[in-house]
């Protein structure tokens, strides 16, 4: 074998594990949703199989969807916008700190040691009208009666932002860390401000974990159903309820197939953008 | 912005990501099942209950293990996806990094019915074997999207430089780039093991009979109350969490003191 | 049946007196022909028998107290182990047997007649042999009659509890009397705005909008207006709960004042002294619940676990557990002293003054109701 193809080859060996693992756990079982997006549900019995565009054409037409897909998309961009917001400093801070970065970030990481379910949950005992929030509020003559701040939408992003957040923060925080701070450094004693420095130097090199950051935050939030579940009110739902509902309440596989197909379209349109953007192979050219 | 200010934001981000963990460990030595504020008296009693309950110490057990099992079979299939994507040029390179970024696009409750549908149609039965495979499949992009930001800003010819004093790829690999990579594969394999321990909508579906994680046993808590000894899991957890690090700093510090002297 | 088994029925009965000595033995004689016989075949037939039986329910205190009540002796008194799953809700649970294999899943802890005619209608029903089911004896009559009108001819389940959906107060706010005038409709008066809580399943919301319009809720003529009734209410209304533990923690910490509750759940909060009243209005919606055995599962082997999970020591514990009243009648078992106390707890053993879903009704609509509501629901 001549070294050329051992070259060749070897990304494939390396490559194998991970993507026989994907195809055969997900790619090969999302064909089956496909199939089954063109069948339809039937009232009794099992559902009809053959090939009817029905679901799709109300998917795709009906009003509702299209109303809920967009909130949905909504939400997610507030959700990462508000998670960049919050997550860059911090995780500069974390890469810059003289600290231990290593206790930093796992401290980060800590609300997930407590179920998300019960994570979620608990912002019930902190906004809630006997909340601590409201508690602290009345006690200190703010108010005379409780405010009410939870089951609505914004409290949605909340739970989702508090979920979310560390994703973002250790995206950039990996990307911060492979920095060199010597080039901060060579850029201000070369005469730039530090804001300069920053801006012109560490920011633009941080933009692949910033992007990583926000497509996992977007695509997270938008897959979510269950902070909608408990922190959102009446009407507040997300696309992923949609899909839940069809495929768990209503039984109706076929439309739920359908429609998760529709959102990963729609998400998977916008890993494509990134792709064509920010794509991890367009940096690595850019940094060679 | 300031050095101070940037200190300051962070521990307000901080503050934030630890309220709900505040409330949830003042509440697991509340007195009163439901925790209105302020707490009516302080107990040990849900620390009690959850020492004696069978289920959630079995289910920790198994969270643990699966988490564990997860993180180590993830971390190792995405630190080597990354390497080939970052590592070398082949075509359809960016079609390869979505398929395997994938899983985490798919809501998973379509993941979950998928699968199912698939292996039932194999004839495949649920089992701990089919629990990890899910798990393993939605922590990995996790730990490429993370493992690849980082290898991309370890620079090609450090790894040249080993390779032209005659270190095999091997040896380079071991000597020069995982190191440098560590931290991206620490955060990679804490990120797979958290979101593995926190899953519940896959895991409700794949696992099989008498099998709970934490996640599920509390899921199915629901429908009659939540009962507090969750917090005091919570709250046991948070001290293993904060303790073994900051023990384990501690520890350092001392050998490091010594060693100086 | 194994041989030991019907070794045990047989010294049963003898000691209760069914048998006397001389037929007794001489049945034991015959089922030790029998066993000789049976024995080499039995071996190979038992490679593939029932080593396990599948149950998946609520988890939490009533898994505790049947594994403690019916699980433990039944695998001591027939060697098979009882795996013990749990879900968290009908609908998801349906959805992962219709995605297994069959004689995955047997037995499941299902809410009663809705479940029921939905598993018959995707063929997933068997037929018990009630002989096999002593303590059938013992069920009250008029949960039974629910199931028959769906399979005439054979049961695929056995009820086991029941409880009722009524209206849940907070009586710092809303006195005994304005809930008996004001009934299912104080769920959309206008003086609770963002007080009011509710159920965010379909059915429930459609029967609470019957009430609210003076329709029968078993035959509601008048959609647009039940529909109406649900819009003022999904406006009106703070929070759509999903769990029991999101219904009590909206009451105890007062985020709502008023909503329709499961009673088994009030009761526990009244357990814990908070201050929360319960009235079954007129039309109240009432439901059961039964142990459904799963195509595909050891029919036999369910059977027996059957027996012990009806037996009324394991009925009782369960039913202390949840607070829902058990389905054994109270005027054939003695029910201890907190059961007669529970919400909808019927002491007549015709549970004539509840009134139940008619499921041909209901499940012959669900496919657009279902659909409908979670359009309504999102301000359509």
């Amino acid at each position: 074998m001549s070294v050329e193809a051992r070259e060749k080859r070897q990304p494939w060996i390396l490559l194998s594990p991970a993507l026989v693992a994907v195809t055969l756990l997900l790619l090969v079982p999302l064909l089956f949703i496909v199939v089954y997006s063109f069948w339809l549900r039937s009232a009794v019995g099992p559902d009809i199989q053959g090939f009817h565009p029905d679901n799709w054409q109300r998917a795709l037409t009906d009003p509702f969807y299209r109303y809920i897909l967009l909130n949905t998309l909504k939400i997610a961009a507030i959700t990462t916008f508000f998670c960049a917001l919050l997550g860059y400093p911090a995780a500069y801070f974390i890469t810059r700190s003289s600290g231990n970065k290593l206790i930093l970030l796992l401290l980060l990481m800590l609300p997930f040691w407590i179920s998300y379910i019960i994570r979620t949950m608990s912002w019930i005992n902190i906004l809630g009208s006997s909340g601590a929030l409201n508690t602290l509020l009345i006690s200190t003559g703010v108010t005379s009666s409780p405010i009410q701040m939870l089951y609505n939408e914004a409290t949605v992003i909340l739970g989702l932002v508090h979920f979310l957040l560390p994703f973002m923060v250790l995206n950039i925080y990996v990307s911060l860390d492979g920095i060199d701070t010597n080039l901060e450094d060579a850029a201000t004693s070369l005469g730039a401000t530090r804001w300069q420095a920053f801006s012109q130097v560490t920011l633009p090199l941080s933009l692949p974990g910033l992007a990583a950051g926000g497509l996992l935050c977007f695509v997270l939030g938008a897959g979510t159903y269950i902070t909608p579940l408990i922190l959102g009110g009446p009407r507040d739902a997300m696309f992923a309820n949609l899909v839940f509902e069809a495929i768990i309440t209503q039984l109706n596989w076929p439309m739920g197939s359908a429609l998760s197909l529709l959102l990963l379209l729609v998400l998977g349109a916008l890993v494509a953008i990134y792709n064509r953007f920010l794509g991890m192979s367009q940096l690595t050219k850019g940094l060679g | 912005m300031g050095w101070a200010a940037i200190r300051a934001y962070t521990i307000l981000v901080y503050l934030f990501m630890f309220l709900p963990v505040v409330v949830v460990v003042l509440l697991s030595f509340n007195q009163n099942q439901f925790g209105s504020f302020p707490m009516t008296g302080v107990s040990l009693r849900w620390f009690e209950a959850l020492w004696n309950n069978d289920a959630v110490m079995r289910a920790f057990r198994t969270s643990l293990v699966l988490g564990l099992l997860t993180a180590l079979i993830s971390t190792t299939l995405g630190v080597l996806a990354s390497l080939a994507l970052v590592r070398y040029t082949m075509r359809g390179k960016n079609l390869i990094t979505t398929i395997l970024i994938a899983p985490i696009l798919v809501p998973e409750v379509v993941l979950a019915v998928a699968l199912l549908l698939f292996l039932n149609w194999l004839g495949i039965g649920k089992s701990f074997a089919l629990l990890l495979a899910g798990h393993v499949i939605f922590t990995l992009p996790f730990v490429i999207l993370v493992v690849q930001a980082r290898l991309v800003s370890i620079r090609r010819d450090v790894e040249e430089a080993a390779l032209s004093l005659g270190a095999s790829p091997i040896q380079t690999f071991f000597s020069v780039t995982l190191p440098l990579l560590m931290p991206a594969v620490a955060a990679g394999a804490l990120f797979a093991f958290t979101i593995s321990f926190d899953d519940i909508t896959g895991t409700l579906f794949w696992k099989p009979g008498g099998v709970e994680t934490v996640p599920t046993q509390i899921f199915s808590m629901l429908r009659n109350s939540i009962s507090p000894e969750i917090n005091a899991l919570g709250t046991v957890m948070i001290v293993i969490t904060v303790g073994l690090p900051l023990l384990g700093a501690a520890i350092a510090r001392q050998i490091s003191i010594k060693r100086g002297i | 049946m194994d041989n030991t088994k019907r070794y045990e029925r047989l010294l049963e009965r003898y000691r209760n007196g069914d048998l006397d000595r001389r037929s007794f033995l001489g049945l034991i004689g015959a089922a030790g022909v029998a066993y000789g016989v049976q024995t080499p075949f039995a071996k190979m037939a038992f490679a593939q028998d029932v080593t396990q039986v599948r149950f998946d329910g609520w988890g939490g205190v009533v898994s505790e107290a049947f594994r403690r009540h019916a699980f433990d002796p039944y695998t001591a008194a027939t060697g098979i182990t009882v795996v013990d799953g749990t879900f968290s809700g009908g609908d998801e649970y349906l959805a992962q047997v219709r995605s297994s294999q069959e004689g995955e899943y047997n037995i499941a802890h299902l809410s009663g007649v809705f479940d029921y005619a939905r598993y018959v209608n995707f063929g997933l029903d068997v037929e018990l042999n009630l002989d096999n089911i002593p303590n059938m004896e013992l069920v009250m009559d008029a949960l039974t009659n629910a199931f028959r009108g769906i399979t005439p001819d054979h049961l695929s389940a056995v009820p086991y509890n029941y409880g009722t959906t009524g209206l849940a107060y907070n009586r710092a706010y809303i006195s005994d009397e304005e809930i008996r005038e004001k009934g299912a409709s104080i769920l959309i008066d206008p003086e609770y705005q963002g007080k009011i809580g509710g159920w965010s399943d379909w059915r429930t919301r459609l029967w609470y909008a019957a009430l609210q319009t003076g329709q029968s809720p078993n035959d509601i003529q008048d959609m647009e207006a039940a529909w109406d009734a649900i819009r003022t209410h999904r406006d009106l209304a703070l929070k759509y709960w999903g769990s029991g533990a999101e219904l009590m923690s909206l009451l105890a910490e007062e985020e709502i004042y008023v909503t329709e509750g499961w009673s088994g759940r009030i009761a526990a909060l009244q357990e814990q002294g908070h201050d929360i009243g319960y009235y079954d209005a007129p039309n109240s919606f009432g439901w059961q619940e039964c142990l459904f055995v799963i195509k595909g599962s050891p029919v036999e082997a369910c059977e027996e676990l059957l027996n012990f999970m009806l037996a009324p020591e394991t009925s009782i514990a369960v039913a202390e557990g949840q607070n829902y009243p058990p389905a054994l009648d109270g005027t054939k078992v003695d029910l201890g002293e907190k059961i007669p106390t529970l919400p909808a707890y019927d002491p007549t053993g015709t549970l004539e003054s509840l009134t139940f879903a008619d499921p041909v009704y209901w499940n012959g609509n669900e496919a657009e109701w279902s659909e409908t509501f979670a359009r309504v629901q999102r301000g359509f």
